[in-house]
């Protein structure tokens, strides 16, 4: 039993894989976090984990070639409070795109399972012509962005729906309605700011939710900044596969991990 | 009347069964030898897409020195904005409605059912080893006259059968026609714009900083 035990392990460590490891502190204490990676098939086995909860998931993924990419997954937890889990879906193939999660815990802990409650988020993108994409958005208590803009304070706790219309010529350009507590506008901009390709990433809702968000893309490095009123915001830093986040929702926190990849 | 076969015609016969019987590898080789330096084209004509019948155009630009090819999307649009290179090792396929580019080992790229794939475009080495050539004779085109090369894809190709024209007096590829089991088209790819580039390797692998990187 040993033995097998033995070989698994050595089969995940030769699988092509990677560890993420965190700490985060915030007014309470600082937490450890770790998440680590094993590719199996064709796609890979995670396990995270910090101090009261813990969760196993798996992500799988289909490629196109150049018409497309979809990627799935799940992941069950266990914890403080009960039992939890969460689905993902997120990929587009032709002119269309789509990005989903569904998921419930009873009890959140920063930073790997921010939200509490139920949480989900659906969007949906056409793009109409090369230069023309529309877009619908449903989401509720969790954020928008992928995992590397951080924790994204601001948006946990809120619904809302959106539609958006964005243009491109040279920069891409946003403009979008929504519904939460109250209506509210969407702006965006989005192109290449420097001569090296460096590229600027704005997105700003006005009315029923406050929010900027802005990142701004070196290539190894990359910004990371949200801003909400009723006040809450982050600051986030990649410097090629270390990051460092500070931010503010209800108190300060600070968060900083590592990445290591292999083979 | 009847032909008399002298030594002379024999001779005549015999040479030019040596030059109809110029190897393939031959030709690859003399293609290999021309694109040697950067280069950069048009490929366009009809591919069999998932909603049937599309016009596709990219733009091929090649490091055969170093192995390393980019294929742009401008056509259907749905792809434009879409690349695809092709490195020693790996393929990347940027998507620009998702922002992400997709890198996975070249052994796992290889996507079936999708009628081709286009790596062997800008890759005729690469192509070669994936289908069985034999040259079946000589064909004039606008560009000139052109060789044809037919040939049976190995399996999980994606399609049956190949059909390839060489421009013989500079050799490189003119048309690609992708066939399946059926014989029914799967893609009627021509090469247009050829043009010696220079060209340089991060030219060929860029990509926008802040696409998400997926490895698989």
């Amino acid at each position: 039993m040993r033995k097998v035990a033995l070989l698994f392990l050595l089969g995940l460590a030769l699988a092509q894989g990677r560890l993420e490891a965190g700490l985060y502190g915030a007014p309470g204490g600082v937490t450890p976090a770790l998440e680590a990676a094993f590719a199996l098939g064709e796609g890979e086995v995670y396990l995270k984990g910090q101090v009261g909860r813990g969760a196993l998931g798996y992500l799988g993924s289909l490629s196109l070639g150049p018409l497309g990419y979809l990627a799935y997954g799940a992941q069950g937890e266990v914890g403080e409070g009960g039992l939890g889990g969460a689905l993902f879906l997120e990929g587009g193939a032709g002119p269309l795109a789509a990005e989903g999660r569904l998921g419930y815990r009873p009890q959140g802990a920063f930073p790997l399972f921010p939200e509490a409650g139920f949480f989900g988020r659906l969007a949906l993108r056409y793009r109409a012509t090369p230069r023309e994409v529309w877009g619908v958005e449903a989401a509720g208590n969790t954020p928008s962005r992928p995992a590397t803009f951080g924790l994204q304070p601001g948006l946990y706790g809120v619904w809302r729906l959106e539609g958006s219309y964005a243009f491109r010529q040279e920069a891409t350009y946003t403009l979008g309605l929504g519904v939460s507590s109250g209506p509210y506008a969407l702006l965006g901009f989005k192109g290449e700011v420097g001569e090296e390709g460096e590229v600027l990433d704005l997105l700003l809702r006005l009315g029923g939710v406050n929010r900027l968000e802005a990142g701004l893309y070196l290539g190894e490095a990359s910004l990371h900044l949200t801003l909400s009123y009723p006040w809450a915001g982050s600051l986030g830093v990649w410097l090629g596969d270390l990051g460092l986040e500070a931010g503010h929702q209800g108190s300060p926190y600070a968060w900083v991990r590592y990445t290591w990849r292999w083979p | 009347m009847s032909v008399r076969r002298s030594p002379f015609w024999i001779l005549a016969l015999g040479l030019m069964g040596l030059t109809l019987a110029q190897s393939v590898a031959e030709i690859l080789e003399l293609v290999e030898k021309n694109l040697a330096s950067p280069w950069q084209a048009v490929v366009q004509g009809q591919v069999q897409g998932p909603s049937g019948t599309e016009n596709l155009q990219a733009r091929v630009y090649a490091l055969p020195k170093e192995n390393l090819y980019r294929i742009e999307f401008l056509k259907p649009g749905s792809l434009e904005g879409n690349f695809t290179v092709v490195t020693e090792k790996e393929v990347w396929n940027y998507l620009y409605l998702t922002n992400q580019l997709i890198i996975s080992p070249k052994e796992k790229a290889q996507v079936q059912g999708l009628g081709f794939s286009p790596q062997g475009l800008g890759d005729l080495k690469a192509l070669s080893e994936r289908v069985s050539l034999r040259l079946a004779g000589e064909e004039r085109l606008p560009e000139g006259p052109a060789w044809r090369l037919v040939g049976q894809a190995k399996e999980g190709q994606g399609f049956a059968r190949l059909e390839l024209y060489i421009l013989k007096a500079d050799p490189r590829p003119l048309r690609f026609l992708f066939l399946d089991e059926a014989g029914k088209v799967l893609a009627d790819l021509k090469v247009v714009e050829f043009k010696r580039a220079s060209l340089t390797p991060s030219q060929l692998k860029r990509y926008p900083k802040d696409a998400q990187v997926v490895r698989r």
